[in-house]
């Protein structure tokens, strides 16, 4: 299940507060993520990627132009669009356990379906790989097992779009190559639709079908390139694949150029 | 961290989330202390060093003590007590957790009730004993309503602390799933606040002893603050020594019942 994302000439505008000058986060961005499609988006630090992603949750909105769900504008957290934030600990309720935690999004159901919600959600903790945690709490758990208590949290809520806010940039580098094996397996079992927005060039292309890469403020669309690497990806050969090295140098000459068009000695 | 983590040594620990926190550590040494000093205390008053009326030997105010109990006058004047700190504790906490989530999570009520309360703060509560007892008389509408009026500050405050610093990421995570704001309310903004909120209680559960007694010495007819009073008039200090001693003990067990209520029901406190 998957639905199109789309961003339509969106331009965001952070009010400034008294004397500070208006903030222009990005400027008229077009971008649209297929259904089923994994799209990642990388920039520069404070390049406003995090607040692509929260508009298209919903969270606030465009200051011009529109972010469309299949082919409705989006103007509140629509139904089957689920955030992962990079600070996992933060985004987990900390009185709750990991399966009462997973079982969040399912609790507006009616009762009588509990018990089998519950069955599903110890399903998904199984799946990534916290079989037999359901009862700690998530501080209990490593930042790893926690990203991965999120990840089944939103699982639960069964996405249509799973927008992946740099999940994997505050654990460590083992943990994160586990993290993004994990969520390539999911993605490929249930066919969301997947924009992850990072700052990890390497990470964008492993995962991606498409990599969208964004200027320095303020904040345009420079290019779209296809990765077209063969899937399933693999940690290894995938990493080694002499298009992967093509991509990463075009990719991060891009990243690096300034916007004259000269590229900056790597 | 659950009191069994902590290690039987004193020194500085650090938690999981980086914060600084003092261990208890052994109490051996704290109690030889308080031996030692109510040695000195025996000692100073029998060898004649503090020539006083007021000055008993710690051996007479513990024989006061057990006479008190066993008369059971001081049971009745601490029930009292407790019955007007413990009404005024539950009507401040109502109060204070409500106004606190209300306030700061609205923005209008925040500008309107904010200042009113920041002027009221900063009043030392026994200041308006005296007019209010023109309006309320001496009796216990006074008593609790200074009670009430004094651990309202704490809980309020960090309430509405807590609700303001509750972490946006919670709050967005929880509205990208759609909740009601009742479950809002209750399943989140409630829950994370619980830590603070207790905070806020704990402080106040002192205070309205505090509170209480010394309302009860202004004006009254029962309770511990009128009997200390009365004693003193009565030049009976090992009686009045003896329920101060009562006093502190009561402190002391309810501070403790609410450390043990706070790690049985919030065991995530500290923890995010």
């Amino acid at each position: 299940m998957s639905e199109k994302l789309g961003f339509d000439h969106v331009t965001k505008v952070f009010e400034g507060s008294g004397s500070e000058p208006d903030y222009v986060a990005f400027d008229d961005i077009t971008l649209e993520a297929a259904p089923s499609e994994f799209l990642a988006i990388v920039g520069p630090s404070g390049c406003g990627k995090s607040t692509l992603l929260r508009l298209a949750a919903g969270l606030i909105l465009p200051t011009r132009g529109q972010v469309v769900l299949g082919h409705k504008p989006i103007d509140a957290p629509p139904p089957g669009v689920i955030y992962l934030f990079q600070q996992y600990a933060k985004s987990l309720f900390a009185w709750r356990t990991v399966i009462d935690n997973v079982m969040f999004p399912l609790e507006g159901a009616p009762r009588a379906r509990r018990a089998e919600q519950r069955a599903q959600c110890r399903e998904y903790l199984r799946q990534v790989g916290l079989a037999g945690f359901e009862d700690k709490y998530p501080w209990q758990l490593s930042g790893g097992m926690q990203q991965r208590v999120a990840i089944a949290r939103a699982l639960a809520a069964n996405p249509e779009v799973l927008l992946l806010d740099e999940p994997f940039s505050a654990v460590d580098a083992l943990t994160r190559m586990e993290l993004q094996t994990l969520v390539l397996q999911l993605w490929e079992q249930r066919k969301f639709t997947a924009i992850l927005v990072t700052h990890d060039v390497d990470e964008a292309i492993f995962l991606a079908d498409r990599v969208a890469v964004l200027g320095a403020r303020p904040t345009s669309l420079k290019e779209i390139i296809d990765v077209g690497l063969p899937r399933p990806r693999d940690q290894f050969a995938t990493r080694e694949d002499p298009r992967f090295l093509k991509l990463r140098h075009d990719i991060t000459a891009s990243l690096l150029a300034r916007s004259d068009g000269h590229v900056a000695s790597v | 961290m659950t009191a069994a983590d902590i290690p039987d040594d004193a020194s500085i620990g650090r938690t999981r989330t980086g914060t600084v926190r003092l261990r208890p550590g052994s109490r051996a040494p704290g109690v030889l202390l308080i031996v030692a000093l109510l040695l000195l205390w025996e000692l100073s008053s029998r060898a004649g060093w503090i020539v006083s009326a007021y000055w008993p030997p710690v051996s007479h105010i513990l024989a006061a003590a057990v006479a008190q109990l066993a008369g059971g006058e001081i049971l009745v004047s601490l029930a009292a007590t407790l019955r007007r700190a413990a009404i005024g504790y539950v009507a401040a906490s109502v109060a204070g957790i409500a106004l606190g989530i209300v306030l700061a999570r609205n923005r209008a009520l925040r500008c309107g009730l904010l200042p009113l309360i920041e002027i009221v703060r900063p009043m030392p509560t026994p200041a308006i004993i005296p007019p209010l007892i023109l309006f309320l008389g001496v009796d216990d509408a006074l008593k609790i309503f200074i009670v009430a009026l004094a651990s309202f500050f704490p809980i309020f405050t960090t309430t509405f602390v807590g609700v303001a610093s509750i972490d946006d990421t919670l709050i967005q995570t929880a509205r990208t799933f759609r909740i009601s704001s009742t479950r809002m309310l209750y399943g989140v903004v409630l829950p994370a606040t619980l830590p603070a909120i207790a905070a806020g209680l704990r402080t106040a559960t002192s205070l309205c002893l505090v509170v209480a007694v010394l309302s009860e010495m202004i004006a009254g007819s029962s309770g511990v603050g009128y009997y200390l009073v009365e004693m003193q008039y009565a030049m009976r200090p090992d009686l009045m020594y003896a329920a101060v001693f009562y006093l502190a003990l009561t402190g002391y067990a309810l501070n403790r019942g609410f450390l043990a209520l706070e790690a049985r029901l919030i065991p995530w406190m500290g923890k995010t």
